[in-house]
């Protein structure tokens, strides 16, 4: 629209917007963001997680402790492919929404204090498509350490604890192509649940210059969610809570699979994301560079 | 889009930047007010003001990085920020200090803003980068992480991102700053390059020295407004010109020059001489022929900082009074 309004008017070529291409500025933001020394050791970390909880259950199996507490932590006894499932649905508590505040924090906030972000501005990258690659970025990543919890969760538990299918909580027994279809729609509904806080971390990102004051944030929501849900007389507020939506990941684990929650807990992630996106958005066209 | 169709009349700008009655507010504080700034195109435009005066949020408005809280600005004929999109792929900047990320190398950091220059092809880029580090005399440390760089070496990388492109608008916000007196000599000389190919540059300095070797333009800025602007050698002729000349024989010269009828007086330094009604050749006469032995003799402008002092510094009406003449004798 501007492009064709320009050339209406100038018919030169100094009056064309151009832009860089979009392909090009994606892939700069993800090298950029991959060689980041933090997301690199945070990365790293996460994707130990499913071996060092693989490492443990194979140990407390080997010398015969029963399972107690977490009922999904008894079935992944011998049930490999149930690791990184289990794995990512305690990720998803508290190191997932961390890892996507971090993200965020750093692409909008870090990138404000160390002046990167004016360097885009002036460049210029327009301050739609700014947020955009920001949020290319802060998904791709989130995504890339999801995938990777749900990989050497899978070779950790097939490796440790053995199993050529999975045990669901249901009593029946799947065989492991279906295995690696249930572990796909964690990783997606994962992935997605962490988008929509870290869409709330990037809102809170377009506001201010402290990388600090994001994660604290969208700590703290996550804290307060989970307070609010164990209150029972304020059941009624559960819909909107992100951490109801993180009960859901055990219907995964059932079979047949309950799609219902799972639906609910996509659709409540859609509305975080639409929310988080949209006040990000406004911020970004009024911030100053 | 009317905005778009109203600039089509003035598709030819005549100044590479302008503002009219540009103002803004932060919380209450009034960082820049009334500021009508022109910048022909073609100038090197050197922008003055103590700290605090708002030369770095005028660049920030001029950028379209801020949004004014009053005014309008215009960069290459766009009104700005919402012609940004037009403007700023012909414009390079360094504002406010280097901003780069500190992990990544001085070549990986070219490479990334590169990446989203609008006018840089793809196959292009590489060459460009390296071009750049060339130019800012980085080639050497390009390698190296931007955390490791000396204030200078970030300085000069910030220049490098500003002239990644061939620009037809450079603004640089204090360019020297952390450079050695060589690296100072560098950024001059990438100035005078920069005129020599056309190029406006806009540079803000608190190096008045600096200012007066590199520009042509001279803009003033004193508690967010522009005291002074215009062509550097008719702000500083504005002030009455004088000769010195360096002699041992001080008496005799006053007597000789004042025989003629050209004033003259003396100094600390030997005679001072008004050249208000004569010229440096006749002066230099009259005290041979009455036989004065002349060691030196070089003409004593102004000077930028005497100027800035007064317009800076002192603000009464009557200094306000001599600026109005000062302006107006330019504008003519």
């Amino acid at each position: 629209m501007t492009a064709q309004a320009a050339e209406l008017v100038g018919g030169t070529d100094t009056l064309v917007v151009r832009r860089a291409p979009l392909g090009r500025v994606l892939r700069s933001e993800l090298r950029m963001v991959l060689r980041r020394p933090r997301t690199l050791v945070g990365l790293g970390l996460l994707g130990l997680v499913p071996v060092v909880m693989g490492i443990g259950i194979a140990i407390a199996t080997a010398s015969g402790e029963t399972g107690e507490g977490d009922a999904m932590a008894a079935l992944v006894m011998g049930n490999g492919m149930l690791l990184p499932i289990f794995a990512l649905s305690v990720a998803v508590v508290m190191l997932l929404p961390l890892t996507g505040a971090m993200l965020a924090a750093d692409a909008l906030a870090g990138e404000s204090s160390h002046g990167t972000l004016r360097g885009m501005l002036m460049a210029p990258v327009g301050r739609g498509r700014l947020l955009a690659v920001k949020a290319f970025g802060v998904a791709s990543v989130t995504l890339l350490a999801v995938v990777l919890m749900a990989v050497t969760g899978m070779i950790t538990g097939v490796l440790l604890l053995g199993g050529d299918g999975m045990l669901t909580a249901s009593g029946t027994s799947l065989p492991f192509g279906e295995a690696l279809g249930r572990v796909a729609i964690t990783v997606v509904y994962v992935a997605l649940q962490v988008w929509a806080l870290a869409a709330v971390a990037l809102a809170v990102s377009a506001f201010t210059d402290h990388p600090l004051i994001v994660v604290v944030v969208t700590l703290g929501l996550v804290i307060v969610s989970g307070v609010l849900s164990a209150i029972p007389a304020l059941d009624w507020i559960d819909p909107v809570l992100v951490t109801t939506s993180w009960e859901a990941v055990g219907e995964i684990v059932r079979d047949p699979i309950s799609w219902s929650p799972l639906i609910d807990g996509a659709l409540r992630a859609a509305c975080y994301m639409l929310i988080g996106g949209s006040i990000a958005y406004s911020r970004m066209l009024t911030r100053d560079g | 889009m009317s905005g778009l169709t109203e600039q089509g009349a003035a598709v030819v700008p005549t100044a590479a930047a302008r503002t009219k009655g540009l103002r803004k507010v932060y919380r209450g504080t009034v960082a820049v007010d009334n500021v009508d700034l022109v910048v022909p195109t073609g100038a090197v435009l050197g922008m003055l003001g103590p700290n605090g005066s708002g030369k770095t949020t005028t660049i920030r408005m001029l950028l379209g990085l801020v949004t004014p809280t009053a005014g309008e600005v215009e960069l290459l004929g766009q009104r700005m920020p919402d012609g940004a999109a037009l403007a700023l792929p012909q414009v390079g900047a360094l504002v406010e200090g280097p901003g780069f990320y500190p992990f990544l190398s001085g070549r990986e950091n070219l490479l990334r803003f590169a990446a989203a220059e609008p006018l840089l092809a793809s196959s292009d880029i590489p060459g460009a980068v390296g071009a750049a580090l060339e130019r800012v005399g980085l080639s050497g440390a390009a390698g190296r992480r931007f955390r490791g760089y000396s204030l200078g070496m970030k300085q000069r990388l910030g220049l490098a991102a500003a002239l990644l492109v061939p620009r037809q608008f450079v603004v640089l916000d204090e360019p020297t700053n952390g450079l050695d007196p060589a690296g100072t000599r560098e950024i001059r000389t990438i100035i005078a390059d920069l005129h020599a190919a056309g190029t406006t540059v806009l540079v803000s300095s608190h190096l008045l020295a600096e200012v007066e070797a590199t520009c042509t333009h001279v803009a003033v800025l004193n508690q967010g407004t522009v005291v002074a602007q215009g062509e550097l050698s008719s702000l500083l002729e504005a002030g009455s010109a004088n000769l010195l000349v360096s002699t041992p024989e001080v008496t005799l010269a006053v007597d000789a020059l004042r025989e003629q009828r050209v004033p003259a007086r003396a100094v600390p330094e030997g005679v001072r001489v008004d050249l208000t009604a004569t010229t440096a050749p006749a002066v230099v006469e009259v005290l041979v022929r009455a036989g004065v032995p002349v060691h030196e003799v070089r003409r004593q402008r102004t000077g930028l900082e005497d100027l800035f002092a007064r317009l800076t510094e002192d603000t009464s009406t009557a200094e306000l009074n001599d600026l109005d003449t000062l302006v107006t004798e330019d504008a003519r």
